[in-house]
């Protein structure tokens, strides 16, 4: 069985995979990392967003052997020593989550897409989540939050 | 205290473990003796299961053991019994209901019916061993279309049951609204589909089983709204007592009603962990969801309006096709039946109407509650009656509402469905509704609309729907000796916030620490009853449950404090969290008291320490009816048919608002599905197969951020509703009753010089399309 | 899904080889495809060669009049690429507006054109450009590489290793998405170089093909106008639960009408 070398929010980790084990599977029940979600079979819901080598990817769609040498942040690696990142506190401000389901992926997204875009409004906000469902907000709340994160992160 | 008081749009204490990833949802349940669970689902429509072979399967690697439809057929178990309110035919005789066992026996009756559990050490070797069994089945003509069910010579679903009927139904005045209809000066009728959806919550269905030999009890730790309702239909499934199921939910992550059903699976995974003594963890696909979660609206209506020559409502009638699937699901029969009869004609004065209906069999996934369950069927047929009768008979759409809204003088009335509208101001919430879309700089925008090659349509809809879910429900606060409160209700949150919202509650009237505030829900061991999630209850009766309680302590509180200030408990005021003696000016806070509560020393006679503990049940007599009005402005491409909703308005009539933030929440989170079945969403099934056609996203429409329009928000707070204590009146479901007929509407104002007067929804773009060169024609 | 070997190997050369050496192989670009496809057990290779650290499979250039995108590029690079956006940007625009951003991290247009997904941006842009593919074997021109449903020209084994594309004069593609995938429902590329139009239709059919009645009306007249009258035919066009071939046909002509005042 490969094993795989990688770095998960900062921490160096070694893990025994089987080939066909998907980087989500791996980070929720190897790593114990279940804050990364699993919604759907067709790559469309975006629950499962983590940054690979600083860019946002669906892990669901992912081959745990592929991240081999990579370094990954999951969810659990936005928030730094029990403060949450600007973004998180963005969510929370603007109510920009309900069942908290989407959130995890739905904020790897919102930090990627601030992260290369200095010029966000509205439009490109919206454009830039396509690839992250939600069924609870109606998607408003999360667009401030993600206008007003993105404000912050610049600081 | 101010600050988390009720009013305030305090932010979520359960955000925090949302944020960080560190909520548990059932998937998140991990244990090392975990063993997992996949359900073998019938691939057709309509089979006969000749036999099931599971021999190869059964030596597969990690096989643990596989329960097939014999199998459980063997035990005896019962059957899910339906638990609608409308169980009986229009000549009295009891609903048509299939026995609805856990697994498909005989005959698979819709494409996803479970037909075998398999039970291995991992996921991926129960479905190996899964893909050896060799099910023998003879496939059967199924029939997914609900008008073609019923029609002489369809295939017979069920054999005893003639038709594919379940029941038929009726309610109001026939003969009064034929009359009203026979004198009328103006009579129009629409046919209207209501699509079928399905709830899509982001979290799938799923439930961990765990089975104790020692205490012959169980664990279901599962992604439901409604641990205690459902804790009882699975033991009456499995023939044992409640209490030996401990029956909690986790974290959920959505469930709009679809989360509420009894459900085949968690009985038959409650067996297994008893049978197999391994703790068993099953959770579905997406792809199975769509086949086996249960599905909303499905109805095919022909609705009449009467009217007098100068456009008053006279009466209003309307016939309905109900599918609700192979099966009557847990209350399937009764959305359209009484769930869609109870609000026929919304917010509108109208003297006669008259509501007959049919619940019939189809071969596909039953129907069930989702977000609205009737009332947005019942709001969409009066709001698209209006509309047509406006522009086939020449009325201003605007002005033909207007004049016929209940006015505020009308109320209380019992609208002929024997609805009880007891409050609210229609016209009012219409007239800010409207005074909120800048109707002057409307000619404009439709220019500028025009330059783009596109037009543009704007339409205003009123909705008045009604409450529902169980009338019960149980708070129960505990005192810790540290100062914090433990909040214990039947209620459940799956995203509305309750964690925040009741703590609210509790700590404006107590005034308590709102940090210090715990809370547990979903718990059947927790709590000795509770109504769940459903019917926009959960402020309406788990909220009133929770200030119940709370005053109940207050009481006790006023009397603890009269004792230890030496004072009489009549004399004690109570505000800020602080008690004071009108006489003597002395204080003692809310805090010190409960504090003292615990020392035996500090109390009265009759007292004993932790007696400041509370156990309530708030059981609310009559239903309440949210009230509102939605508008909106879209922008149609007559090249490509496509829709967008360029703005969206809305003002809401619920009552006292305990938190703006999280109602605003409910109320986009329900647009957005309404503007989802409106403009995309679709379970569709072939008709000469039965195959369900929808099943994944890839063909299932949700909207996304880019589908939204900005939404502007209000409320209505000057009609509390006398109903219940807090005033409230159920914020959950109104979205969805709203949204829809504004959004069609306003699109076929959009299109009204072409001449499209109806496209049935979804209004997808070749739909729309298709209107507009059909009506050029 | 099942289980299988994997290997990633750093040359073309090692690649070809382990394909050659394995029983039921399978090549994995970004794997936005194979992966999902894997996952319903629609698909049980024996061995994924996953191509995707192999340099030579990298890298955009502009020389000359020629663009040339390394197969294992990510969409996300095409639609972020100075050398693409000024050479063709429509091609930056369609690259953009394939997934999501997470999907265009991963999927790649080796990945895209391999597959050959009726629905999918890239065959109508390379059609229209008269781009050429170049393999581990041979040059196949963009008209001769996609040839049926899910199906090309290549051979087993033969690996996409580069894409050249004449820079064209002008170009833009206008994309009309299915509502729930978001792949194109109908895609038209336009492209004109000197005289020479090309219009190339996605998503209306089984496989791209070129609309031929419209590229000799846009070659006598470069204008939306031209188009007034011409349609194409529904016959050999797809009908599912999405679109008729009716209306995709209706579309072929507005998006090919909005690509022509829209080409830059």
């Amino acid at each position: 069985m490969p094993v795989i070398s990688l770095t998960v929010n900062g921490n160096p980790v070694t893990v025994e995979v089987e080939a066909r084990s998907l980087l989500s599977g791996v980070l929720r029940s190897n790593l114990a990392l279940t804050g990364t979600h699993v919604g759907c079979d067709t790559s469309q819901c975006g629950a499962c967003v983590v940054h690979v080598d600083g860019k946002p990817v669906k892990s669901c769609a992912m081959l745990a052997v592929q991240a081999d040498g990579a370094s990954v942040t999951t969810i659990e690696g936005l928030a730094k020593n029990g403060k949450l990142h600007p973004m998180q506190e963005a969510f929370r401000e603007h109510h920009g989550l309900q069942c908290g389901f989407c959130t995890p992926g739905m904020l790897m997204s919102a930090v990627a897409l601030a992260e290369q875009n200095p010029d966000l409004d509205d439009a490109a906000v919206r454009k830039g989540l396509e690839g992250n469902l939600c069924r609870c907000t109606g998607y408003q709340n999360i667009v401030h939050a993600v206008l007003d994160g993105a404000k912050a992160m610049r600081g | 205290m101010e600050k988390y008081g009720i009013g305030q749009p305090v932010r979520r204490k359960e955000d925090v473990r949302f944020l960080t990833g560190t909520g548990t949802y059932v998937d998140d349940i991990t244990d090392e003796a975990l063993a997992h669970a996949v359900v073998l689902r019938s691939p057709h429509a309509h089979a006969k299961i000749l036999s099931i072979d599971t021999s190869e399967a059964e030596s597969m690697p990690g096989v643990l053991g596989i329960i097939t439809g014999k199998d459980w057929a063997a035990e005896d178990f019962q059957f899910i019994p339906t638990k609608s309110a409308v169980a009986k035919k229009i000549d009295g005789t009891p609903l048509n209901q299939p026995p609805r066992h856990c697994f498909a026996i005989e005959r698979a009756r819709y494409v996803g019916e479970p037909v075998a559990m398999i039970v291995a050490e991992t996921r991926e070797q129960a479905q190996d061993a899964a893909e050896v069994i060799d099910v023998d089945y003879e496939e059967l003509p199924a029939v997914t279309d609900l008008r073609k069910t019923i029609e002489t010579g369809a295939p017979q679903i069920w054999d005893d049951i003639e038709g594919n009927l379940c029941l038929d139904f009726e309610l109001g005045d026939k003969e009064a609204t034929d009359k009203a209809f026979a004198d009328a000066d103006h009579v129009v009728s629409l046919d209207l589909v209501n699509n079928r959806v399905t709830a899509t919550p982001i979290e799938t269905r799923g439930a961990v089983a765990t089975y104790d030999a020692d205490t012959d009890s169980y664990k279901l730790q599962n992604a439901t709204q409604n641990v205690h309702a459902n804790r009882a239909t699975f033991a009456d499934v499995l023939k044992i007592p409640a209490d030996s199921i401990h029956h909690v939910a986790p974290d959920v992550g959505g469930g709009f009603g679809a989360k509420n059903s009894s459900y085949p699976e968690p009985p038959i995974l409650l067996y297994a962990a008893k049978k197999l003594g391994r703790p068993i963890k099953w959770i579905n696909d997406r792809n199975e969801g769509f086949q086996s979660d249960t599905h909303g609206r499905a109805q095919f209506s022909t609705v009449e309006l009467a009217l007098d020559k100068d456009g008053k409502f006279l009466g209003l009638r309307t016939k309905t096709i109900g599918d609700i699937g192979a099966y009557c699901w847990t209350i399937g029969p009764f959305t359209p039946t009484g769930g869609s009869a109870r609000t026929q004609g919304g917010a509108y004065f109208i003297p006669a109407m008259y509501y007959s209906s049919v619940a019939v069999f189809t071969n596909t996934m039953p129907t069930d509650p989702y977000r609205g369950a009737g009332r947005p069927e019942a709001s969409y047929q009066i709001e698209r009656i209006i509309q047509h009768a406006a522009t086939t008979l020449g009325f201003d759409p605007i002005e033909l509402r207007r004049k016929n809204l209940m006015p505020e003088d009308s109320l209380p009335r019992k609208t002929p469905m024997g609805l009880d509208v007891d409050c609210g101001n229609f016209p009012e919430v219409f007239e800010r509704t409207l005074k909120m879309t800048d109707r002057e700089g409307y000619a404009s925008r439709v220019e500028e609309s025009q330059k783009k090659g596109l037009r543009r349509g704007f339409s205003i809809a009123a909705y008045l729907e009604c409450t529902g879910g169980a009338p019960k429900e149980f708070a129960g606060i505990s005192f810790g000796k540290d100062g914090s409160a433990t909040l214990r209700v039947g209620s459940h949150s799956t995203g509305m916030g309750h964690e925040t919202s009741k703590a609210q509650i509790l700590a404006h009237t107590l005034g308590i620490n709102f940090d210090k505030v715990d809370f547990i829900q979903a718990d059947t061991k927790a709590t000795p009853i509770g109504g769940g999630h459903g019917g926009s209850r959960n402020l309406e009766v788990g909220g009133n449950a929770v200030l119940k309680a709370a005053k109940e302590v207050l009481e006790k509180a006023k009397v603890l404090a009269a004792h230890l200030l030496n004072s009489n408990a009549d004399d004690m005021n109570f505000a800020d969290g602080t008690f004071t003696d009108v006489k003597t000016e002395q204080t003692i806070s809310m805090d010190e008291v409960i504090a003292a509560s615990f020392e035996k020393g500090r109390l009265p006679e009759g007292m004993e320490p932790g007696c400041m503990d509370t156990e309530s049940i708030f059981e609310r007599e009559i239903i309440s009816c949210p009230n509102g009005s939605h508008a909106a402005e879209v922008e149609v491409d007559p090249e490509t048919g496509m829709v967008h909703v360029q703005h969206y308005w809305v003002i809401d009539d619920f009552g006292p608002i305990i938190n703006p933030m999280l109602a605003d929440g409910q109320v986009m989170g329900g647009v957005a599905q309404g503007l989802g079945q409106a403009l995309m969403e679709e379970i569709v099934y072939d008709e000469e197969s039965g195959q369900l056609v929808t099943g994944s996203l890839m063909d299932y429409a949700l909207p996304r951020a880019d589908s939204m329009p900005h939404m502007e928000l209000g409320y209505y707070e000057d009609a509390p509703t006398a109903k219940n204590p807090l005033g409230v009146k159920g914020a959950g479901e109104a979205g969805c009753c709203g949204a829809p007929p504004a959004i069609v509407n306003a699109v076929l104002d959009a299109l009204k010089e072409d001449g499209v007067t109806h496209i049935d929804m979804p209004l997808t773009p070749e739909k729309v399309w298709r209107a507009i060169s059909e009506a050029a024609k | 899904m099942y289980d299988f070997t994997y290997h990633r190997p750093d040359t073309l050369d090692e690649a070809v080889k382990i394909f050659s050496d394995a029983d039921d192989p399978q090549f994995m670009a970004g794997g936005q495809t194979i992966i999902p496809v894997m996952k319903q057990r629609l698909a049980m290779p024996s061995d994924v060669i996953d191509l995707g650290k192999i340099g030579e499979l990298q890298g955009i250039s502009i020389v000359g009049d020629t663009l040339t995108i390394g197969a294992m590029t990510s969409h996300a690079e095409v639609a972020s690429s100075a050398d693409v956006k000024k050479a063709v940007p429509a091609l930056a625009q369609l690259a953009n507006d394939i997934g999501d951003p997470a999907v265009r991290n991963r999927g790649s247009i080796g990945g895209s054109i391999a597959n050959n997904d009726p629905a999918a941006d890239y065959p109508a842009a390379l059609v229209a450009l008269g781009a050429t593919i170049h393999t581990t074997s041979r040059e196949i021109a963009a008209e001769d590489f996609f040839t049926g449903l899910f199906e090309t020209a290549l051979d087993e084994g033969e690996i996409i290793a580069k894409i050249a594309i004449p820079v064209p004069d002008k170009a833009a593609y206008m994309k009309f998405p299915q509502p729930a995938s978001r792949f194109a429902l109908v895609g038209v590329f336009v492209a004109k170089s000197g005289d020479q139009v090309c219009v190339a239709v996605t998503g209306a059919g089984p496989c791209v093909f070129r609309a031929t009645d419209f590229e000799k009306a846009l070659e006598k007249n470069f204008s939306a106008d031209a188009l007034d009258g011409i349609s194409i035919s529904s016959e050999e066009l797809s009908t599912d639960i999405h679109a008729s071939a009716q209306y995709r046909a209706s579309l072929v002509t507005t998006l090919a009408r909005r690509a022509v005042e829209n080409a830059a």
